[in-house]
């Protein structure tokens, strides 16, 4: 069955400019909007340790003999020694980013082959 | 211009090249847009392997 | 470099002159950086020995990569690399993700080079004694400068980053040769490794950045409408390059951590730089310092040529403002998509925190190549070995595939603990441009017209 090809209408100049424009915002709020929330980073937790020391801090010979040559005290080196990652996270959550992350590429994969059906079947079918 | 040490006059012209470059390119972008053709700069098409092999560098033109 | 103007009937491509080792400089230029910066986030969320297990898994993750892709893109040899496999095989919808994958991966990793680059010339500034040095000049520099060697021609800009890639990455074998490696007088990681602080738990969540090792290598099969011979010269760029990452990759991990305790490793800016200063000899500082320097404006400049031969082959075919299709008839590049891209890239590096615009990179990444695993099935399926001409053919078919789609799962986790509001973030912007593009935009592009490749019917439809 011959099938007539499928005829794009053509852009306006002002078309393509707000197109181009809505991309541009979309990838803007994307990024900016988690900052500005606030809700971006990881969870931090500070260890309790004396910072007399570098024993104090866990530090062995080598390691302070390090620590030093790179200009650092016990002191000034406590916060970035006591800072730790807080990977304690609620299952919910995971489910749910789970599902989403499945979902989006389920319904983009189903759409692709509905879309790359037309696409064969004007390549080929002529 | 006392308090104007090399750093800052560095700093000066990193922006002051930037904006010759940016104005360059744009200028040139509009004036090529205006000497062609849409059609022309609209002209290119993806390429097929097979014939990339056949056409090396000599031959430099566009090909359907 | 001459350029040519050959225009023959009225037509204007982009043009055929890089052989394998502009490809290699394209994968590697992009990716070395990683080596210079940010690979070491991954010390700091699980320790050293979990940033080594996670470089080695993200290695194999990446050794997948570049099988698949090799196979695939020497077959589908068309700029837009990823983005004209997934039309061809997958569909359209797919394809305009895959291209924005792309576009936004090059282009937040761009920005991340430019904030970089301005750090350390600030830092350098700082240290010679100057006060109240400002970076934000240096960033929009690097990102002008790099624009008009893009703009002016692929030739003379691919040839600057074969250069330049190759010193950072001599520099690193250099400082590897300086610490003496095979003795302890320099190296001591008896003393300085400490087990895994977060357990397992942390060698998973070392993932998300020991991606940083490699991000980028699949960037090669932009280059694929500019390769005199793309079903040669991909497969070999990508490969040897590749090889060369995981060469740097473990060199740069074992430098490192046998130098400086983990939790300073962990969130230094410039841990290659700082690996010289604790050698003490100057001629090594200055060498690392030219190395990261050099490294970014070639991460840099190979992003921005990628990002735009994907915004460029998107335009052509309709599936963003065909304005953006054009070539420029002298210099012969994508002119329009590399201007556009430049504020996009400047408002990032100019506003945007180094780390989100990092895991904004790193999850389009991720994406890509959870596509990939996918795509590469399907090829085998409707075009199975035989039936088209490949340039490479992968070994192991279907292993790699499964492979990497349990390392993307591995990494998906990872980049949850930690950044799972950006993930989400992400994926919301992803649906709501695919909403857009199968509500609005398709109607704008021809259906079989965009199928280019000389490949009989696909088994099965």
């Amino acid at each position: 069955m011959a099938k007539t090809p499928y005829q794009p209408p053509q852009q306006s100049k002002f078309g393509q400019f707000v197109d181009s424009l809505f991309l541009l915002v979309l990838v803007l709020a994307a990024l900016f909007l988690p900052v500005y929330f606030g809700l971006a980073g990881g969870g931090k937790t500070t260890l309790n340790l004396p910072d007399a020391s570098w024993a104090d801090l866990g530090q062995n010979a080598t390691m302070a003999q390090q620590w030093e040559k790179l200009g650092y005290t016990p002191q000034t080196a406590h916060e970035l020694i006591a800072t730790r990652f807080d990977y304690s996270f609620s299952l919910p959550a995971l489910l749910i980013t789970a599902f989403v992350v499945i979902a989006y590429f389920w319904l983009v994969f189903r759409w692709s082959a509905k879309e790359y059906k037309d696409v064969i079947a004007e390549r080929f079918d002529r | 211009m006392e308090n104007l040490n090399n750093f800052q006059l560095l700093e000066y012209a990193a922006w002051g090249i930037s904006a010759l470059l940016g104005l360059w390119m744009l200028t040139d972008m509009i004036r090529t847009n205006r000497a062609h053709s849409e059609e022309t700069l609209l002209s290119s098409k993806e390429g097929e392997i097979e014939d990339s092999l056949v056409i090396d560098p000599p031959h430099q033109g566009g090909h359907l | 470099m001459t350029q040519y103007t050959a225009v023959h009937g009225e037509k204007v491509s982009l043009l055929r002159v890089l052989g394998p080792g502009h490809v290699w400089a394209l994968g590697v230029g992009i990716v070395l950086v990683g080596e210079y910066m940010g690979w070491n986030f991954a010390v700091g969320k699980g320790g050293a020995l979990a940033a080594l297990i996670a470089c080695w898994a993200a290695g194999m993750l990446y050794t997948c990569v570049a099988m698949i892709d090799s196979e695939v893109t020497s077959t589908v040899a068309a700029a837009g690399g990823q983005y004209a496999q997934a039309k061809h095989i997958v569909g359209p919808l797919m394809a305009f993700n895959v291209g924005l994958f792309l576009v936004f991966a090059y282009t937040m990793l761009e920005a991340a080079n430019a904030i970089t680059l301005g750090y350390l010339v600030q830092t350098v500034g700082g240290m010679a004694g100057f006060a109240d040095t400002h970076d934000k000049p240096f960033i929009v520099l690097t990102i002008m400068f790099l624009a008009f060697l893009n703009y002016r021609g692929v030739y003379a800009t691919l040839t600057f980053n074969l250069v330049i890639t190759a010193i950072a990455f001599v520099a690193i074998l250099i400082l590897f040769a300086a610490v003496s490696p095979w003795t302890d007088n320099v190296l001591k990681p008896h003393e300085l490794l400490n087990g895994l602080p977060y357990g397992w738990l942390g060698v998973l969540a070392a993932m998300h950045f020991g991606m940083w090792y490699y991000l980028g290598i699949e960037g090669t099969t932009q280059a694929a409408e500019e390769v005199r011979s793309p079903a040669r010269a991909l497969p070999l760029g990508t490969m040897t390059g590749i090889i060369t990452l995981l060469i740097a990759a473990t060199m740069t991990w074992y430098i490192c951590s046998g130098l400086m305790p983990w939790e300073y490793l962990g969130q230094a800016v410039t841990p290659l730089f700082d690996a010289a200063r604790l050698t003490g000899s100057t001629p090594l500082m200055v060498l690392l310092f030219v190395g990261t320097i050099f490294s970014t404006l070639a991460s840099a400049n190979g992003c921005i040529n990628d990002a735009s031969r994907a915004w460029f082959s998107m335009g052509r075919d309709r599936y963003l403002p065909q304005v953006f299709g054009a070539v420029h008839p002298k210099y012969r590049t994508p002119f329009r998509s590399i201007v556009f891209l430049v504020p996009v890239a400047l408002v990032f590096a100019y506003f945007a925190p180094l780390d989100q615009v990092i895991t904004f990179s790193i999850l389009s990444g991720l994406l890509e190549y959870t596509f990939m695993a996918f795509n590469v099935l399907m090829f085998r399926k409707m075009w199975p070995l035989g039936t088209i001409k490949r340039g490479y053919v992968h070994p192991f078919h279907p292993l790699p595939a499964f492979v990497l789609l349990a390392l993307c799962a591995t990494t998906y986790f990872a980049v949850f603990l930690g950044y799972g509001t950006q993930l989400v973030a992400m994926m919301v912007f992803y649906i709501i441009a695919s909403v857009w593009f199968a509500g609005h935009r398709y109607k704008f592009v021809k259906r079989g017209a965009q199928f280019t490749m000389p490949w009989p019917r696909p088994v099965g439809h």
